[in-house]
């Protein structure tokens, strides 16, 4: 398939079950709410060294939280319920606890509760107290500017990880353009993140490596510097830069979402903007349940 | 099976209709309503002796009761109630929804003493007043009233939320002496004006008051930092009952913690 000179190939991205929740942080000044919810979601790229992989959502408006302060949702998605509620709890305490005037709550009406504030609270040294509006338990720890509060806890459910796009360029500044303009667009699709810094990944991976302690290794088949030496490299010389976008997502419609919003915002710029080829990472369909085909998500085609 | 109780007469003594709650009632056909015994002093006496009944076959999602007549002789009702609606057009007895666990009881009259006592979930709403000890705790027990909602548009007594550990009262009106005296935790939300030693040995909880609070004891501190964020959340809750308290979250708060007499983790919001 090919749109606006753009080759689609005919290939899918596949990502696997992860748990996730929804975190939102607000502040006296939208500033302060920011700068927790960066810090909270740092060092969150993928779940191979950093425990779990994070982002910010989106912006919320006074009016959207619950306390009418400006807000920032936050995502974060980690292999399992046992790791994802030691993150939130590791990062909560050290990020957003820490930033002047926050307070957290849960993002999510429905699915497993993790502590949010339930553990957090014994910061408190026997001052910190609770109140219980509406049914939701609310903790309350005083801190050097008033006191931190913190709802309870915040419920996971199954989300999904890994939905991927492989933008092939041919020369760094056209990959580097295409790329912010596809995340400008995912980053509009509600219930995803896209983890990486900018939300862009060049070190793309595959599973597995010939050192028996490396369970990840460089993607050599996207790598352009091992055209005519990798036997695995899909591509060709005319591709001299590749760059990914990583997608996770609340459910699998978010990611198809995101997907589709990312190849619509390249394939709009045509192949004369320098991105010439999409393609997607898998690992033959037969690790990861959720599939998500090229072809299915592109707008519209035409006769490659 | 829906029922329409109506009051035929006045009963000479005081009646125990603990056994009046919706789902026991709904579950019967109306000759076996009329035939459940009600303790009157010393005797059992049939509903029907003081009530016309009227049923209805439906199938509602959650049992459904009203009572009509002036049932201040009347009391228990609604007694452990854990589901459905029980509407009363008119006064109740005392101890109206002793214990209750759930569902919605509505009185469109005024109650009587230990209204809401031990009461543990659900919404109780009393459109006159209600007597002493409402939302309190059963004799000889440490815990007053555990969970749900107590709302009441006119005036309470003495000793509301006396040992109070969860749930929410509202009170429209103004209250007695001992407002929330020893409570244990929960929100007490005040429209109107208290009696004497409010907050008296409160170990946590709030007391807000919507119409200004009289001058705190010297066992209770102010507190000058920031609480804006767990205000609003608490006065965005209690907006929705209106009246004093719907302007709430747009007034700023004073607040004092006490009563250093006893734990001192109580807390009075006094919005400006």
């Amino acid at each position: 398939m090919r749109i606006n000179g753009v080759a689609i190939d005919d290939s899918f991205a596949e990502a696997f079950p992860m748990k996730a929740t929804r975190i939102v942080i607000t502040a006296h000044e939208r500033t302060w709410a920011l700068h927790a919810a960066t810090s909270a979601t740092g060092l969150a790229t993928s779940v191979i060294a950093c425990g779990c992989e994070a982002g910010i959502e989106r912006e919320l408006a006074p009016g959207e939280t619950p306390d009418g302060r400006p807000g920032v949702a936050i995502l974060l998605f980690a292999v399992s319920g046992k790791e994802l509620a030691k993150q939130v709890e590791r990062r909560v305490g050290q990020c957003v606890m820490t930033c002047p005037t926050t307070a957290v709550f849960a993002g999510l009406l429905e699915g497993e509760p993790v502590p949010l504030g339930r553990n957090l609270r014994f910061f408190g040294d026997g001052w910190q107290g609770s109140k219980v509006i509406q049914g939701v338990r609310y903790w309350r720890v005083p801190v050097m500017d008033g006191e931190f509060v913190a709802q309870e806890s915040t419920p996971v459910i199954k989300g999904v990880g890994g939905g991927n796009l492989l933008l092939l360029a041919r020369d760094t500044d056209a990959a580097l353009a295409g790329a912010s303009a596809a995340v400008q667009a995912m980053r509009a699709v509600p219930g995803v993140i896209m983890p990486f810094p900018g939300g862009v990944v060049r070190s793309g991976s595959k599973v597995g490596s010939r050192y028996a302690a490396v369970v990840a290794s460089t993607n050599d088949a996207f790598c352009p510097s091992l055209i005519g030496l990798s036997p695995r490299s899909e591509l060709d010389e005319d591709v001299r830069c590749v760059l990914e976008i990583v997608i996770d997502g609340l459910a699998e419609a978010d990611v198809a979402a995101a997907m589709r919003a990312g190849i619509a915002a390249v394939v709009a710029r045509g192949a004369a903007a320098g991105i010439t080829r999409i393609s997607a990472g898998n690992y033959g369909g037969k690790l990861g349940p959720f599939h998500f085909r090229l072809h299915a998500l592109a707008a519209q085609g035409e006769a490659p | 099976m829906r029922h329409t109780l109506v009051l035929r007469g006045t009963p000479t003594l005081r009646i125990d209709a603990r056994s009046i709650v919706p789902a026991a009632l709904c579950a019967l056909g109306r000759e076996e309503v009329l035939r459940l015994p009600l303790p009157h002093g010393r005797e059992n006496v049939p509903l029907g002796e003081w009530f016309e009944v009227s049923s209805q076959a439906g199938d509602d999602a959650s049992p459904w009761l009203r009572l009509e007549g002036d049932l201040a002789r009347f009391d228990g009702l609604g007694t452990g109630m854990a589901a459905g609606i029980l509407e009363v057009q008119g006064s109740v007895g005392d101890s109206v929804g002793l214990a209750m666990a759930g569902g919605t009881l509505r009185v469109d009259g005024s109650a009587g003493v230990l209204a809401g006592a031990a009461l543990r979930g659900g919404w109780l709403e009393i459109a006159g007043d209600v007597g002493d000890f409402a939302a309190g705790c059963l004799p000889g027990e440490s815990e007053g009233m555990r969970g749900g909602t107590l709302c009441v548009h006119g005036r309470a007594g003495d000793r509301l939320a006396d040992r109070m550990r969860r749930g929410t009262v509202v009170v429209h009106g103004d209250t007695g002496d001992f407002l929330g005296s020893r409570m244990v935790a929960g929100t007490v939300a005040l429209g109107g004006r208290c009696g004497a030693h409010p907050g008296w040995a409160m170990r946590r909880g709030s007391l807000v008051f919507a119409d200004g609070a009289p001058p705190p004891p010297s066992t209770f501190v102010p507190v000058h930092s920031q609480a804006e964020v767990i205000w609003q959340l608490l006065a965005r809750d209690l907006a929705r009952f209106g009246g004093r308290f719907a302007e709430l979250p747009r007034r700023p708060l004073t607040r004092w913690v006490g009563d250093l007499a006893v734990q001192g983790k109580g807390e009075w919001l006094v919005p400006g």
